[in-house]
């Protein structure tokens, strides 16, 4: 029969040595780039609006909309229902806008410092980009520093840039868009985030055309009270096709940093959108100090019939993760499909998962979800499958597993399943991976060491998803884990 | 709490002037929790959706309904023969009509030695101690605004104990009952289950009637499993579709207790049904099977908590949901495995049939896991009847109507087939195939 929802947790206890080792591990990218940043001072009211919008030299429309949106914020209170235990926010303590004192005009005149930070991380920026055949809109705090390969995305009209770049250059784009799939009141932290929002990306794929290459944006929050509150927004018009890569990591610090951000994706017939990320921000010390505050509202629309949309992620860092990447199949016959996996250790929280919208007939959806937990860190998978009672056909298979590594730890499964259509099919089963004593007792017995099984294994447990990266990104996400599993080993 | 909601104003009203509760017996701790839990419940209110634990049930129609509390009546309204057998349950019987105890329609004169029956008005008068904590357990936030009328507002209930080390073969028929009247009543009662060490005991919990006006009910059932201690139950609940049932379970289970329990969930208008279960000793067995099929515009509502408090404890919960016509069911599955329960084992299932478009099912397999060395497992899936099955069965002659009921009870039979005694499985097939509008689609 239909619509699955399965989840099977099964642990061992022999992974001692390993759960020591991974929650032992150090922050790799955890420094602090020390650039003059001009910032406004903190608080918000509609007078730092106003500031934020005249600072990006937005239309009139802008503003409007953010005080619209700030309005509404006022009014909501902040949701209270996930299974996290966050300490109160001072957004009035917040600065709401910082920016790099210089403004380089071109890659050349970019901070060194900054070009250095990026290099830390790894970012393919100058040849090493070109080599990569990656083009990179690297977001430093809250504007956009340097764009690379607009000119070969420009030729088949393909538009890539900033969004305070695209309010300025592309209004009517914008202005069609903006707020369409997640509107100005629809959560808290999506209306703080549309009212005070600094910079993003924004992507445009016009009809027909195929994205010549995978687009990536790397995040990164710098200075001190700064909540990075981002907004990206996707459009992919009838048959277009664009997979687009987000990264993140952030430096060590020891008070909270709050992130907002709102991503919206718009799929139009037959297009594809595959969007895929990597987080790996500061998660607080051992003891939970620090760490990044993630809410995060993520949506797709899939407008057109024929279309599909893919979220994958990689979730391993932040304090608290709070975070739904969705799908709405507007379109007949569209596909959503969701890739996750998260990881959690010392006193890391995290409250993940989907959502599922089937509206159009014969829609499909898909949901693997690999939730690890270690140390003291709480770890949720929390997703919805609803079918509208128009929705013919729908089809959904979701499975979500979990592995325990400790005795401290929580891992949680709250999977919302709302059927109103008798058509609703499902065939496939849900099958899983988990560390058994078979799997542990035949890896030992061809001569593999016990902490190399469970690296194993556990990359076994995560390949499904990883399968669904992009290459470059798969390679990433798959060092990730194995940087926490390899202090394990040694 | 919102300005008029005439359901509650009436249970507040009532509890502020104070009545006769459980006999007369009514002392002065008893008196105290009451006035403290209505307190309460005036300042909380009824739940509404935004409530997680209510989200896919509405209270508003209910709430604006006014129902006279208690029935002055009960002890004499005539109640046919035919209603107070059940096939194959031949043991002591208890009845309740409009939750007031009834006596002369209970059978009670041959009582299996090591099972004591009274009312709790019996028990509160000699001063029973146990009885106090069981009625003075915290209760919940906001969503158990039932559970907490209850307290306030229960006029009778049952005391069921059975002695250390005494097996009760017969199964005991506990049955409540909503007659036909010309006044819309609400009525609430209790429950208090007690096996010592050792103790078996087989019971059918039956609700039945034949109201064809409104009632509201609540039933209240505290159950303690001492060591080692059996308990079979079967729930049937085929209460006419003018009845609106919310009923509690609080199961604590000792080490090696082990509770078997089959419920079918027929009848009713608006169904609310909790079960919860501690698992508190280690080893301790919580089995559940269920079907529930909401048809008409019936709204059925199950929650199940689970919570593994102790080593080795298994839990299963097998759950199956038909919705047709315009029903609404909702199923919510929580297990939870606190620290320190190593080596659990639950495993929770629950399969539903969609069967018309203007149905629903919304079901939430919850799992919260605090331990490691444990195995849980839980699945859910809403679907249809098996197209290729109907063909095949067609291919073989049989009508269509006849096809899909058989497929259809073949989907409840893993539930009708563990019901204790045997003799009602027959019985409940039976009623399940009248309960379901099958004809309307042949």
């Amino acid at each position: 029969m239909s619509n699955e929802s399965a989840t099977r947790i099964r642990t061992k206890p022999a992974l001692s040595g390993v759960v020591n080792e991974a929650i032992d591990r150090r922050y790799g990218a955890g420094f602090v780039t020390d650039i003059e940043t001009d910032s406004l001072p903190p608080g918000l009211n509609e007078a730092i609006i106003r500031a934020i919008s005249a600072r990006k030299q937005e239309p009139e429309w802008m503003t409007e909309w953010r005080l619209q949106a700030y309005r509404h914020w006022l009014k909501m209170t902040m949701p209270d229902w996930a299974k996290l235990s966050v300490a109160p926010i001072d957004l009035q303590s917040i600065s709401y806008y910082a920016a790099p004192k210089q403004q380089p005009k071109s890659l050349d005149e970019v901070d060194p410092k900054l070009l250095e930070t990026f290099d830390k991380l790894g970012v393919p920026l100058h040849e090493r980009a070109r080599l990569a055949g990656v083009a990179v809109d690297a977001v430093f705090d809250s504007v956009s520093v340097g764009t690379t390969f607009r000119k070969d995305l420009a030729e088949v009209g393909v538009i890539f840039c900033s969004m305070s770049e695209a309010i300025r250059e592309h209004p009517d784009l914008v202005r069609k868009y903006l707020g369409t799939v997640v509107p100005v009141g629809d959560n808290y932290f999506a209306a703080l985030n549309s009212a005070v929002f600094s910079d993003g990306s924004f992507v445009f794929i016009p009809k027909g055309v195929r994205c010549p290459m995978e687009l990536s944006t790397y995040f990164r929050i710098n200075a001190g009270h700064t909540g990075q509150f981002e907004r990206t927004m996707i459009i992919a018009e009838a048959g277009a096709y664009v997979s687009y890569l987000e990264g993140c990591t952030a430096p060590m610090r020891d008070e909270n940093q709050l992130h907002a951000a709102v991503v919206e994706l718009v799929v139009m017939e037959r297009a594809e959108i595959k969007y895929s990320t990597v987080q790996n921000w500061y998660p607080g010390d051992e003891e939970g100090r620090g760490g990044i505050y993630n809410f995060v509202t993520k949506r797709g629309d899939c407008r057109g019939d024929d279309s599909k949309l893919t979220w994958t992620q990689v979730e391993t860092g932040s304090a608290i993760t709070w975070k739904y990447p969705s799908c709405i199949l507007r379109g007949d016959r569209s596909i959503g499909q969701f890739y996750s996996v998260a990881l959690t250790h010392h006193r890391q929280q995290a409250d993940t998962g989907t959502k599922m919208i089937h509206l159009g007939k014969h829609t499909k959806s898909k949901i693997v979800s690999k939730g690890i937990s270690a140390g003291r860190s709480s770890n949720s998978y929390r997703g919805l499958v609803k079918v509208a009672r128009g929705a013919q056909g729908a089809r959904n298979h979701t499975q979500c597993d979990s592995l325990l590594i400790g005795k401290q730890c929580g891992a949680h499964t709250f999977p919302y399943i709302e059927v109103k259509n008798p058509t609703a099919t499902i065939e496939h089963e849900a099958t899983t991976s988990k560390i058994s004593d078979e799997q542990m007792f035949y890896c030992r017995s061809r001569g593999i060491g016990e902490e190399d099984a469970v690296s194993l294994i556990v990359d076994g447990f995560c390949r499904q998803v990883f399968r669904e990266l992009p290459m470059e990104f798969a390679v990433e996400a798959k060092k990730l884990l194995e940087v926490s599993l390899e202090g394990a080993v040694g | 709490m919102s300005a008029c909601v005439p359901l509650l104003d009436e249970v507040l009203k009532q509890a502020a002037v104070g009545q006769p509760y459980f006999d007369g017996a009514e002392s002065a701790w008893l008196a105290q929790l009451r006035q403290g839990e209505r307190a309460v419940l005036a300042r909380e209110g009824l739940p509404d959706r935004h409530n997680e634990a209510w989200k896919y049930t509405s209270l508003r129609a209910l709430a604006q309904q006014r129902f006279i509390i208690g029935d002055s009546e009960a002890g004499q309204r005539p109640v046919p023969e035919t209603e107070l057998h059940l096939p194959g349950v031949d043991g002591p019987r208890i009845v309740f009509v409009h939750g007031v105890f009834r006596a002369d329609l209970s059978s009670l004169q041959e009582m299996p030695a090591g099972l004591e029956v009274t009312t709790l008005g019996q028990v509160l008068s000699t001063g029973a101690a146990s009885l106090r904590s069981w009625m003075e357990r915290p209760i919940a936030d906001g969503a158990a605004a039932f559970e907490r009328m209850n307290l306030v507002m229960a006029t009778d209930g049952v005391s069921l104990r059975v002695k250390a080390g005494f097996h009760i073969e017969a199964p005991v028929h506990l049955l409540y009952l909503g007659i036909d009247t010309d006044a819309k009543l609400a009525w609430h009662t209790r429950a208090h289950i007690e096996l010592q060490a050792g103790a078996e005991l087989s019971l059918v919990e039956h609700y039945a009637g034949s109201s064809q006006s409104e009632q509201f009910a609540t039933v209240v059932s505290e159950i303690r499993m001492h060591e080692d201690a059996r308990l079979q139950l079967t729930q049937i609940q085929h209460a006419t579709e003018a009845v609106t049932l919310v009923r509690h379970e609080h199961f604590h289970l000792a080490p090696r207790a082990h509770v078997g329990m089959h419920t079918i969930e027929l009848g009713g208008a608006l169904v609310r049904h909790e079960i919860e279960t501690l698992l508190e000793g280690e080893g301790a067995i919580f089995d559940t099977c269920g079907l529930f099929a909401p048809q008409a515009r019936q709204h059925v509502d199950i929650r199940l908590d689970i919570r593994h408090q102790a080593r080795d404890t298994r839990s299963s919960a097998t759950w199956r949901g038909i919705a047709d016509q315009r029903g609404h069911g909702v199923f919510h599955g929580g297990i939870v495995i606190e620290r320190g329960a190593d080596g659990a084992d639950a495993r929770l299932h629950n399969k539903n049939l969609l069967l018309s478009d203007r149905a629903e099912i919304d079901t939430q397999p919850v799992l919260e896991i605090y331990a490691d060395e444990v195995q849980a497992a839980h699945g859910a899936t809403v679907g249809q009847i098996n197209e290729q099955a109907l063909f095949y069965l067609r291919s073989r002659g049989l009508p269509l109507a006849e096809a899909r009921r058989l497929l259809m009870v073949a989907f409840c039979r893993e539930i009708l087939d563990g019901i204790f005694p045997q003799s009602l499985q027959e019985y409940l097939a039976e009623r399940l195939i009248k309960h379901l509008p099958l004809s309307m689609q042949g």
